[in-house]
């Protein structure tokens, strides 16, 4: 043994004197950074739990978790980050990413504690003493994310007016998959989409470039993408967790990028129709509107006969017969039409129920009948002179111009309303070559008219009246319509608590000069294709069809769906009516086995 | 039609009146081919049945809470036009026809509660006015959510 061996031990007491290196009290003393990676934080009322930080998390150290009180709504999946920090590297690539700016960091670094769980928190939702710390690492300037839409060419404004030439071009393939690649594929859209389509998985096969797989994606929920993909009200764009800081994914027209890529003549042999099975069962389908399309197609995918019987010459409903066709060339529905005829799908065009066909046989002869009447017949605008040469209504008018009509309407029209059926008037109107002038009772911003269409009809020259009520037509020697009297509205307090309303201003009245009006203030159904026994039986609730979530009516054996059914009167909800009660008609059928 | 001489009278009127229009409506209801405008008839006949029956309790208790609350007026029934009332009518035009109903019912008791010099019946018929003006609203309400939904 050395002599330093024996001295060590009573050295080593020195130390007791000697100021320690180590800190007692490290925040106080020595706080993080004020953009240090820390403990996370998350902004649960602002987070809509898509999910792009689990996806994006190297470690696996992130699980989107139910929470409570966190119900999934349309926007919201409900759930919300879970971190483990035996996993986080505190790379914070999942703050950087963050659709919602929600996530973040604190400065906090210290945390102890004798229970390994503790360390696997749910930010936001767990108490934590970091909760309120201002400081740490928040999503930076530069972006991770692709936030600008790639712009879709269009016709321009000054020329599209003198034609009805279709004014949106499509995407090429450069831009659809430019485009398909800032979806994050969270989901949060499919919810939201009323006939719930998988989204993210048609984004995908963009992607992929398998558009075969795409065509077959679109049609497990929808038999119209090609309609859908030009005219769609894209309900699941307004949820697009990308357009929380950016432009949303232009979820539509990709839709309509894959229907253009394959050729009509293969859709047969892609999606399975080659040959279908038989039940032996037939079911009877009273208008061919999307919502009677789209139950035909899958009705007749489960096996059932079907007939459609038609009122008019051609199917299509408001999609032939009130869609403009600068925004829906008409051959795109002759394709699809075609695909089911060749299923098998028999369809009696010139046929009114009620009138040509009995409902009552209807009835009697199929074993299910599915109704989607639409809502053809146009409210009243109940004013003075509403009679007169040169008052027409909406509906009226655009089914004349889509059968090729070009009627003359004179130095100006003043369209009456403010929905999609206003502005297509509108801007029909200015392709005709008249002025036009929209008269609107509220603001601009109570419009349900989809804004694209507001904004188009403003760039094609269409001027907006808002907060004014007509209140008499007026015409001259002739009974030709001459002028409109309208009066300045204020606006008031809703009484029941929503948005204001309308009230006209005594002594506003102005005097328009005008040579056509346009009607286009809503629609509602035409029941007289009822007998009197079903009408009975049949509850309407404020013009529509009561149905259960089968889309089954009070009628047993009667489903109906569309716009005389649900509230959003769009094109993709009718096809989701269609769908369910296809699915709801073969669990009635099916079970009578 | 001759003036009202006291209370009873009036409340007495009032009260027949919503009877009318209880009337009115079951009749409309039994001679229309339409379901839905049956059942619609039917509500609005039972909504006449309520205020009758309120009138009737004032005429038992005698009393009478005065109305001084301003409801209002959305003023759609008067720019809209007439209509006939008939079986065949659509939800619009019943619509239509309710709430000018309403209307007429509002002015006749505004016009009496003008016309009265007693304070005890300007404020009973102010009060009738304004319960008129409150079943106006209602279907003025409705008809600016579901007729002009897109206007």
């Amino acid at each position: 043994m050395k002599i330093k061996d024996i001295i060590t031990p009573f050295s080593a007491w020195s130390n007791i004197v000697v100021k320690p290196v180590t800190i007692k009290d490290p925040l106080n003393e020595r706080p993080g950074a004020e953009r240090y990676r820390g403990f996370h934080k998350n902004d649960i009322e602002a987070c809509i739990g898509c999910g792009t930080c689990e996806v994006i998390c190297e470690n696996a150290a992130i699980d989107l978790v139910p929470v409570e009180g966190k119900d999934a709504s349309s926007g919201d999946s409900g759930l919300r980050p879970m971190v483990d920090y035996g996993r986080c590297c505190w790379c914070a690539l999942c703050v950087d990413v963050c659709t919602t700016k929600s996530l973040t960091m604190s400065n906090e670094y210290t945390w102890v504690s004798t229970e390994g769980d503790d360390f696997r928190y749910t930010p936001g939702v767990d108490d934590k003493a970091w909760n309120n710390n201002e400081l740490g690492w928040k999503k930076p300037d530069y972006e991770l994310l692709p936030l600008s839409r790639e712009v879709m060419d269009e016709e321009h404004a000054s020329e599209r007016v003198g034609s009805f030439i279709e004014i949106v071009k499509g995407y090429s393939l450069k831009q659809a998959e430019k485009e398909a690649d800032r979806c994050v594929s969270c989901g949060i859209c499919i919810a939201t989409c009323p006939a719930h389509m998988d989204i993210p998985g048609y984004i995908r096969a963009i992607r992929e470039k398998d558009y075969e797989q795409g065509l077959r994606i679109l049609y497990e929920t929808n038999p119209l993408p090609e309609i859908c993909g030009r005219v769609c009200t894209h309900r699941c764009e307004e949820v697009c967790s990308i357009g929380y800081q950016g432009d949303a994914v232009a979820i539509r027209w990709l839709k309509r990028f894959i229907a253009d890529q394959v050729p009509f003549d293969q859709y047969k042999r892609i999606l399975g129709l080659d040959s279908l099975k038989e039940s032996g069962k037939n079911v009877a389908i009273i208008g061919a509107g999307p919502a009677g399309i789209s139950a035909a197609y899958y009705l007749r995918t489960l096996g059932y006969g079907v007939h459609i019987f038609e009122a008019k010459e051609k199917p299509g409903g408001m999609t032939m017969y009130g869609i403009p066709k600068y925004r829906l060339p008409i051959e795109q529905l002759d394709a699809e039409i075609g695909l089911l005829e060749e299923m098998g799908v028999t369809i009696s065009y010139n046929t009114k129920v009620g009138k040509d066909v009995m409902f009552n046989d209807l009835r009697q002869k199929f074993d299910a009948l599915f109704v989607g009447i639409g809502f053809e017949v146009p409210y009243q605008m109940a004013i003075t002179g509403e009679e007169f040469k040169g008052s027409i209504q909406a509906i009226d008018f655009l089914r004349r111009v889509n059968q090729g009509e070009r009627p003359d309407l004179g130095h100006r029209v003043v369209v009456i309303g403010g929905g999609n059926v206003a502005m297509d008037a509108a801007r029909v109107s200015r392709r005709l070559g008249t002025e036009v002038v929209v008269l609107y009772r509220r603001r601009i911003e109570d419009m349900p008219a989809d804004p694209e269409e507001i904004e188009g009809a403003e760039h094609e020259g269409v001027k907006f009246f808002t907060q004014t009520i007509p209140v008499q037509i007026n015409a001259d020697e002739r009974g030709n319509v001459k002028s409109i009297t309208y009066l300045k509205a204020e606006m008031v307090d809703d009484p029941k608590g929503g948005r204001p309303r309308p009230v006209a201003i005594e002594g506003s009245q102005t005097i328009l000069e005008v040579s056509t009006i346009i009607g286009a203030i809503g629609q509602e159904a035409d029941y007289g294709f009822l007998d009197s026994e079903s009408a009975k039986m049949l509850t309407v609730e404020r013009g529509r069809m009561k149905v259960d979530k089968s889309n089954q009516t009070d009628i047993p054996g009667v489903f109906a769906g569309g716009d005389a059914v649900n509230k959003t009167a769009d094109a993709i909800s009718a096809i989701a009516d269609g769908y369910r009660a296809a699915k709801g008609i073969d669990k009635m059928l099916g079970s009578n086995d | 039609m001759k003036p009202f001489e006291n209370i009873e009278e009036i409340i007495k009127f009032a009260i027949d009146s919503e009877q009318e229009a209880y009337d009115f409506y079951t009749s409309l209801a039994h001679k229309t081919s339409s379901i839905q405008m049956k059942d619609i008839f039917l509500g609005y006949a039972l909504e006449e049945a309520g205020h009758k029956k309120k009138l009737e309790s004032i005429q038992q208790s005698r009393q009478f809470v005065a109305q001084s609350e301003k409801i209002q007026n959305l003023k759609i029934a008067d720019y809209i036009v007439e209509i006939e009332p008939g079986p065949d009518m659509t939800y619009q035009e019943a619509l239509i026809v309710a709430m000018k109903k309403e209307k007429a019912a509002f002015k006749l008791y505004s016009d009496l509660a003008d016309l009265s010099t007693d304070n005890l019946l300007k404020s009973l018929f102010h009060t009738l006015a304004q319960e008129e003006a409150k079943h106006k609203l209602r279907f003025e309400l409705e008809y600016d959510d579901i007729i002009l939904k897109d206007n």
